[in-house]
């Protein structure tokens, strides 16, 4: 049956090429806008690291000033990012399965190629534990031990694109690279790595590109690398040598810590009460206990890294399409209608309403395939498009749920555009066509 | 031209007419309100930013040699490159500084008027050499510029500066002082270690945020040292229409004095444009999808009006051979498509409100002025009239015998 209610819409189809077209261009650019930017939110709202986003947490804990608080607008809220000295005292817990505290700085890179000139690469000082607790891929090697995160032993994770600029893509572990006035070994080489959000740091800009180099944290002493992202204080420290910054209340370190299971969770928790408790003693954190754990999706719902652009144009294509099927409505009524003469005599030759019904349902369902097929190819140019408008700092693409939903959006507008016309049509009465006739 | 019988032939047909006018209603809601993004953000990218910012340029230079390690060095190199770029042809001006107005980065310290018992203002600074008024092309609207006297500090013993004199913007010179006698006061932060007196008030410009509201127009300038080992950085301000023969010689002109860094040279319009990538994109977004939504809408009303016309073809038979004339005719389907739109607009009006009052509260869109609205209303009238004139110009050609004829 099914078959033959497909040969008929196909026929009918044919017979009004120019309208058809109308029909199926319709749907189609209702399917290309409304994909497309459905597509930009859900890769923007979606969790970046599905397996263990509900075990790993991000650590605050509010050293902040006593009347004054981090955020004015959200006075509950501790500051987002750790001072030095909380972190030398907090990552002396062994509570944690994994744990890195990290921040980004700009250090110079020399190419031994003579043709390449120096350069400053965006780095991250980290802990070994980073690319365990984060999952992250490697081509060649591998991350560090705590050995070289105590020495710290002078070595290095270089990104993919690193890897090529300086080794022109080849196995590098164990070779050589110098940063600013010093060589580090290469350990690792990752690979290709980029969440849409990220969300380990989303200080700056949620979207920027992850780092090139990776080195232990705790070359930030010999280097003196204070942080290129954010750096936030409100207490007046006296000095101007690194040493004097890194004894401050200044804010500059992301911590996060791996926690397998509630019971961890807990005691992680009394451990941070704990130890701001005793910080309290030496004068400092006069603010109400306020230490948090908070797991990847409530970290980035607390930085809010979906930008109201997104809902905005997610709320306009949404509506797009609703005008679109509208509009399909609209002109499949006529359509139908205009067939009246034709679905009489067929009602008087004994074919029944659910017959018609279900044959022009079926015909709606085709418009809204084929035009759906056509919408998610141009919703993929779409992304494209997208992606060239903001200088690629996104890689948009679809993705088989994309591409589903993309059907599934097509499917319902079909129906939904297509249950009244089909209704209407399969009410005519036999016999005031055949009147005319 | 009577209404009445075009509006009793309306509502035989409730369906379609509910589906035009709904149509149009969104239509009407989703363009308008698009539009009114789009008129944001174009406002906000081509506001004014209080500086001469046509003609000037930055220079960034990142050192990697050794020897910018010695604070001297830096400081001699400084004095260099400034004497060098001061001097070249088509330069007018020049200042170093610590980072760069328009561009999302920068520094903020808090700071109040001295011995005020308020919390302190969040105040945007830039560290910079002299020539702060020339370089941005700023007027110095009281007190005085920066004197070589302002570059000469007292160190406390932990090599702290806790004095220096600075000029403010207008804004945050009233922001201080909101009587507005800002000139020769003093502010502190909030613990009162730092002090600095207000020498001199500038014209207001964007800080590295303009974008910030609550920060707007604030700037403080401390005079000092901006340069270290990681950057340095200049504004560089020329002639009148020099920008592009000057632009080619910089990064050699730099590089010559030495050559143990990174330079960029970019001029202050690629910060801008930078800085608003986001809301360019918007506006080119906005704009793609209000224009195919008015093509999918404008071909809904030919679609519809188109058979309409098909059904009434004996009608307009009829009527033909009863003696109307084919403007007759064509009027006929044009007022009824201006009632259908009419009224589509009118209810799209309440639905346009109603998506502002949503796209307010989720996305912090701006508000919607009404004149927009009547703006709106008018195009998507004229669209639906443009769009049902096809159709109803193919209506003349019905014949009058055909009323006479049986199918």
């Amino acid at each position: 049956m099914l078959a033959y209610h497909l040969k008929i819409a196909f026929k009918s189809l044919r017979r009004n090429p120019v309208l058809s077209t109308l029909l199926i261009g319709g749907i189609a650019l209702g399917i290309a806008v409304s994909t497309a930017f459905v597509t930009t939110y859900y890769l923007m709202a979606s969790d970046p690291i599905p397996e263990k986003s509900d075990r790993l947490f991000a650590v605050q804990l509010d050293s902040w000033e006593v009347d004054d608080p981090y955020d004015d607008d959200h006075p509950e809220e501790p500051p987002l990012q750790i001072t030095y000295r909380d972190l030398q005292g907090i990552m002396q817990s062994d509570i944690p399965s994994l744990q890195s505290g990290m921040y980004k700085a700009q250090l110079t890179v020399h190419p031994e190629a003579e043709t390449d000139r120096p350069y400053r690469a965006n780095t991250r000082l980290c802990f070994g534990d980073f690319f365990a607790m984060f999952d992250v891929p490697f081509t060649y090697g591998g991350y560090w031990g705590q050995q070289a995160d105590k020495g710290p032993e002078p070595v290095v994770v270089l990104s993919q694109e690193t890897n090529q600029r300086l080794f022109g893509g080849e196995n590098s572990v164990g070779r050589t690279v110098r940063l600013e006035d010093r060589d580090f070994t290469v350990v690792g080489v990752m690979d290709a790595w980029q969440p849409m959000i990220k969300y380990y740091d989303v200080n700056n800009f949620q979207f920027d590109e992850s780092e090139e180099i990776f080195i232990p944290f705790n070359f930030n002493r010999p280097l003196e690398l204070s942080s290129s992202g954010n750096t936030s204080g409100w207490k007046f420290h006296p000095g101007n040598e690194y040493e004097d910054f890194l004894q401050s209340e200044n804010v500059f370190i992301q911590m996060w810590v791996q926690l397998d299971s509630d019971r961890q969770r807990d005691e992680y928790l009394s451990f941070l009460d704990a130890y701001t408790e005793g910080q309290r003693e030496l004068g400092r954190f006069e603010r109400p206990t306020n230490n948090r754990v908070r797991p990847v999706m409530e970290w980035l719902e607390v930085n809010e890294v979906v930008p109201e652009e997104a809902k905005l144009m997610l709320i306009i294509a949404v509506l797009f399409l609703l005008v679109c099927s509208v509009n399909l409505i609209g002109i499949l009524l006529g359509k139908f209608l205009a067939r009246a003469p034709e679905v009489g005599v067929r009602r008087a030759l004994g074919a029944s309403k659910l017959s018609i019904f279900a044959q022009h349902l079926v015909e709606c369902e085709l418009i809204g395939l084929l035009g759906g097929g056509i919408g998610i190819v141009l919703s993929a140019l779409a992304l494209e498009l997208i992606n060239g408008l903001f200088d690629d700092t996104f890689s948009f693409g679809l993705d088989l749920n994309m591409v589903g939903a993309g059907v599934l959006l097509s499917l319902v507008s079909g129906l939904i555009a297509g249950v009244y016309p089909a209704w209407r049509i399969c009410r005519v009465a036999p016999a005031s066509h055949l009147k005319l006739q | 031209m009577h209404f009445g019988p075009i509006l009793r032939a309306l509502m035989h047909n409730k369906t379609r007419f509910w589906l035009i006018t709904l149509e149009v209603g969104l239509t009407l809601a989703i363009v308008v309100n698009c539009i009114n993004v789009t008129l944001d953000f174009r406002a906000q990218y081509t506001h004014e930013s209080g500086m001469d910012e046509a003609n000037l340029m930055v220079v960034t230079t990142e050192p990697f040699g050794a020897e910018f390690k010695e604070e001297e060095f830096v400081e001699n190199l400084e004095r260099e490159d400034l004497a060098s770029l001061r001097s070249f042809p088509g330069v007018r001006d020049a200042l170093a500084t610590t980072s760069v107005p328009i561009s999302g980065g920068g520094s903020a310290t808090s700071r109040k008027a001295l011995g005020s018992e308020l919390d302190s203002e969040s105040t945007p600074y830039y560290i910079v050499s002299d020539h702060v008024v020339d370089t941005f092309g700023l007027e110095l609207l009281a007190g005085r510029r920066f004197e070589p006297g302002d570059f000469e500090f007292d160190e406390d013993e932990n090599g702290d500066i806790l004095h220096r004199n600075v000029l403010v913007t207008e804004t945050l010179a009233n922001a201080y002082y909101p009587e507005g006698d800002a000139l020769g006061k003093m502010v502190q932060n909030d613990e009162g270690q730092l002090t600095n007196t207000i020498v001199g008030i500038v014209s207001d410009m964007d800080n590295s945020w303009p974008t910030w509201d609550n920060g707007k127009h604030r700037v403080l300038f401390f005079p000092g040292q901006p340069g270290s080992d990681r950057r340095m950085r200049y504004i560089v301000r020329v002639d009148e229409g020099a920008i592009d023969s000057v632009f080619s010689g910089l990064e050699q002109r730099v590089l010559g004095i030495n050559p143990e860094r990174i330079v960029r040279v970019e001029t202050l319009g690629e910060y801008r444009e930078d800085y608003y990538s986001a809301q360019l994109a918007m506006i080119k977004m906005l704009s793609a999808v209000s224009f195919l939504l008015l093509l999918i809408t404008s071909l809904g009303i030919v679609g519809l009006t188109a058979f309409s016309v098909t059904q009434r073809t004996r009608q307009i038979g009829t009527r033909r051979a009863l003696g109307a004339t084919k403007g007759d005719i064509v009027r006929y389907f044009l007022v009824e498509n201006w009632i259908i739109t009419g009224i589509g607009l009118i209810l799209g009006a309440a639905m346009t409100y109603g998506l502002n009052f949503v796209l307010v509260s989720i996305a912090d869109s701006p508000k919607l002025e009404w004149p927009l609205l009547v703006g709106g209303m008018l195009l998507l009238w004229v669209t639906g009239v443009v769009a049902a004139y096809v159709p109803a110009q193919r209506a003349t050609l019905v014949s009058p015998e055909i009323a006479t004829r049986s199918v």
